[in-house]
């Protein structure tokens, strides 16, 4: 048991738990302003991670750098996207209202696109780089550099879209559209206006997150789906549309995934996670920080 | 009158044309499935690049030897097969009696090999099988089906004993996949460490998708073992590359699966690799093979300064080298060619090859290690191209 008190556990749980929150962030937005069910979510964590490979492999431009290059493709492709797609889907009320079972599959298709294109454009074969991979030192815990500035990037990068969504008018609205999409048109917030920007933001931090994740592992046209997973259960833990639960919930699962397995063993892994997950749904349907609905 | 002859005779020619045998000059095509998409895209190209890199080398030489009676281009009929046995079942079906290939080539990994045993034994077209290693293969019945790989269970384990012993290594920790063949290796791993006297001071198994193995990495510097096993495929055992030097695990010797052997996994380490061992038989130097240097070159050439895959890619290249020399011994009737892969000796990268039932029956299982950058074979001792060293503290 003296393993618990390991800081060197206790950082590789805050790594994990901020990939998670990080990810989950744009697909609560997409899912809360939208409700669209963002299958391909995953995908955008690869796109990503290429853009980080090709970037650094053509001019020697780490990720810290070629980050914020995937946040802005990425999130051009969540305008394009939403101009080409569902900007009409979501103004037109009969479609509105089977759209979040129908994206699924919309999403689907969009995830096969994906990867076979960039499999079409840089084969199947895995990708890595070396990058920031000295030691670092800090008190008793050593971490390789790319995994600290995943842990301090991820973090800021969190924590300011979180507040940034809670405290800024632009957040406010999205907030309310998250709330009562109806009920925020009647006020005067523009959700055609905010719609577009949730998913251009939602796909962008996901980009990002995905150019941090180009230094942990291989690089590969199907290295999305289990990020898509991730951040589904992340999303249902934290509430749906809840973006701070979001954040937490994240952070939960990943002290839950690396404490858990350090007490019970590592192939006890997914039935910790997907035990706790649906526990949630028995017990708690509405996420670990959502509020109940009265029906009335 | 004239015309309606000439128009007929122009059809029978025509007819002729396509019924009768091919032309001397008419490419031999050769029919395989390969994981395009799906959970096994990631290993597909180590196989298909060996592929073309035999195509290009054979065709740049005018194409096979037909049993000494001229030369024939290579041409290949290939599907993705969306990693899903069931689909390569198809694709062996359709490349058979459909696409009509004069032969087939292997798809990728021991469970699509399994899936297609049936249809190449009921259309009797011989298949050399590559990437595929369980004991299970054993029982496949010996007929159309062979495999070249000398990577088995069994073997491994034997042999990793022994250089463990040669070591002085008294104990070790040992982690594992829980994927088919991590686990296998582990089912025939534990007998022969205790029968060797070697003691396992940690064992703990881990989901594909596990994330971090910080927990029982600082479980296995608590044992402080003489060696770490890591019975991983590449996402693991770049999770074992980064999170042991973290850790601090600086056992003398430390053996990571799969992956060291692949080129990308090597640009993202460099010298952090340097005396990790791991699974591979083979290096360009390797003495006494034919053709090493050849494709090595010409797989460098032909994909811009990647080097192959030292496992998987090899193990192809070394399955199209014996089905070129068949073919250049009986021809392209296939029941010459089983008759000729039963009992012909075979010169390959990976040095003679000769079978007993479906298995290489002379290429013993091994390992390599990475030493200043490069990959040295280190295991066993007769095939060594360089000794094997304990690994060094990890870099800065």
């Amino acid at each position: 048991m003296d393993i618990l008190l390991s800081p060197q556990l206790l950082a590789a749980a805050l790594i994990t738990g901020v990939l998670y929150a990080l990810i989950s962030l744009g697909l609560n937005l997409i899912y809360g302003t939208m409700r669209l069910l963002n299958v391909a979510h995953g995908d955008l964590v690869m796109i990503g991670a290429y853009i980080a490979f090709i970037v650094f492999s053509l001019f020697n431009v780490g990720p810290l750098v070629s980050m914020f290059g995937a946040a802005v493709i990425c999130g051009g492709l969540g305008w394009f996207a939403y101009k080409s797609i569902f900007q009409n889907l979501l103004s037109n009320s009969q479609i509105l209202a089977r759209l979040e079972e129908n994206s699924l599959l919309l999403f689907f298709g969009i995830s096969v696109v994906v990867q076979n294109l960039v499999i079409l454009f840089f084969t199947a074969d895995r990708q890595g780089y070396e990058y920031l991979s000295a030691i670092v030192e800090i008190g008793d815990v050593r971490l390789t550099g790319a995994r600290l500035a995943v842990l301090i990037v991820g973090s800021v990068i969190s924590i300011a879209a979180v507040l940034y969504l809670r405290f800024s008018l632009f957040g406010l609205a999205m907030n309310a559209l998250i709330q009562n999409r109806d009920a925020s048109a009647v006020v005067g917030i523009n959700v055609d206006r905010v719609q577009m920007f949730s998913l251009i933001i939602g796909f962008g931090i996901t980009g990002l997150a995905g150019a941090l994740i180009s230094v942990l592992e291989p690089i590969t046209p199907v290295m999305g789906f289990p990020y898509t997973m991730s951040a589904f259960v992340v999303i249902i833990l934290g509430g749906l549309g809840n973006l701070w639960g979001g954040f937490l919930a994240g952070l939960l699962l990943g002290m839950l995934e690396i404490f858990g397995v350090a007490i019970t063993g590592p192939e006890w892994r997914s039935v910790l996670v997907y035990g706790i997950f649906i526990g949630i749904l028995i017990f708690r349907p509405q996420g670990l920080l959502g509020r109940g609905k009265i029906a009335r | 009158m004239l015309k309606r002859l000439l128009t007929a005779s122009l059809v029978i020619v025509g007819m002729f044309g396509l019924l009768g045998p091919a032309h001397a000059a008419d490419p031999v095509k050769i029919g395989f499935s390969i994981p395009k998409t799906g959970l096994f895209a990631p290993a597909g190209p180590s196989q298909l690049n060996a592929y073309l890199v035999w195509q290009k080398m054979v065709n740049d030489k005018g194409g096979l030897d037909i049993g000494g009676k001229g030369r024939r281009k290579i041409e290949f009929v290939q599907y993705d097969d969306k990693s899903d046995p069931a689909q390569a079942v198809k694709i062996y079906e359709k490349l058979i009696t459909s696409d009509k290939v004069d032969l087939v080539m292997a798809p990728w990994g021991t469970q699509h090999h399994f899936a297609i045993a049936p249809v190449v034994e009921r259309h009797k077209f011989p298949l050399i099988g590559n990437t595929a290693a369980s004991v299970a293969l054993r029982k496949v019945k010996p007929g159309y089906l062979w495999f070249t790989t000398p990577m088995m269970p069994d073997n491994l384990a034997k042999e990793m004993t022994a250089m463990l012993k040669s070591r002085g290594v008294k104990s070790v920790a040992i982690m594992y996949n829980l994927l088919q063949f991590a686990s296998e290796n582990i089912q025939f791993l534990k007998p022969a460490l205790a029968k060797a006297g070697i003691t396992v001071k940690f064992e703990a198994k881990y989901p594909p998708d596990i994330k971090d193995m910080t927990g029982m990495l600082t479980k296995i510097k608590g044992a402080n073992p003489d060696a770490v096993l890591v019975h991983s495929y590449p996402g693991d055992s770049i999770l074992y590359m980064n999170q042991a030097r973290e850790v601090g695990i600086n056992a003398k010797t430390q053996y990571v699966m799969v992956g060291p052997a692949i080129g990308f996994f090597r640009g993202m380490f460099k010298s952090n690799l340097d005396g990790i061992v791991t699974m591979a038989a083979w290096t360009p130097g390797l003495k006494n093979t034919t053709g090493s240097q050849e494709f090595y070159n010409a797989y460098k050439k032909m994909f811009k300064g990647h080097e192959p895959d030292y496992l998987d890619s090899v193990e192809v290249f070394v399955s199209a080298q014996i089905l070129e020399q068949a073919i250049a011994k009986v021809g392209l009737n296939r029941e010459k060619i089983r008759q000729a892969v039963n009992t012909m000796t075979f010169d390959t990268i990976y040095g003679k090859i000769k079978f007993d039932g479906v298995q290489n029956s002379i290429t013993p299982a091994g390992f390599a290690q990475i030493q200043k950058g490069k990959i040295e074979v280190v295991w066993p001792k007769q095939r060594a191209t360089s000794a094997v060293v304990d690994k060094g503290a990890w870099a800065k």
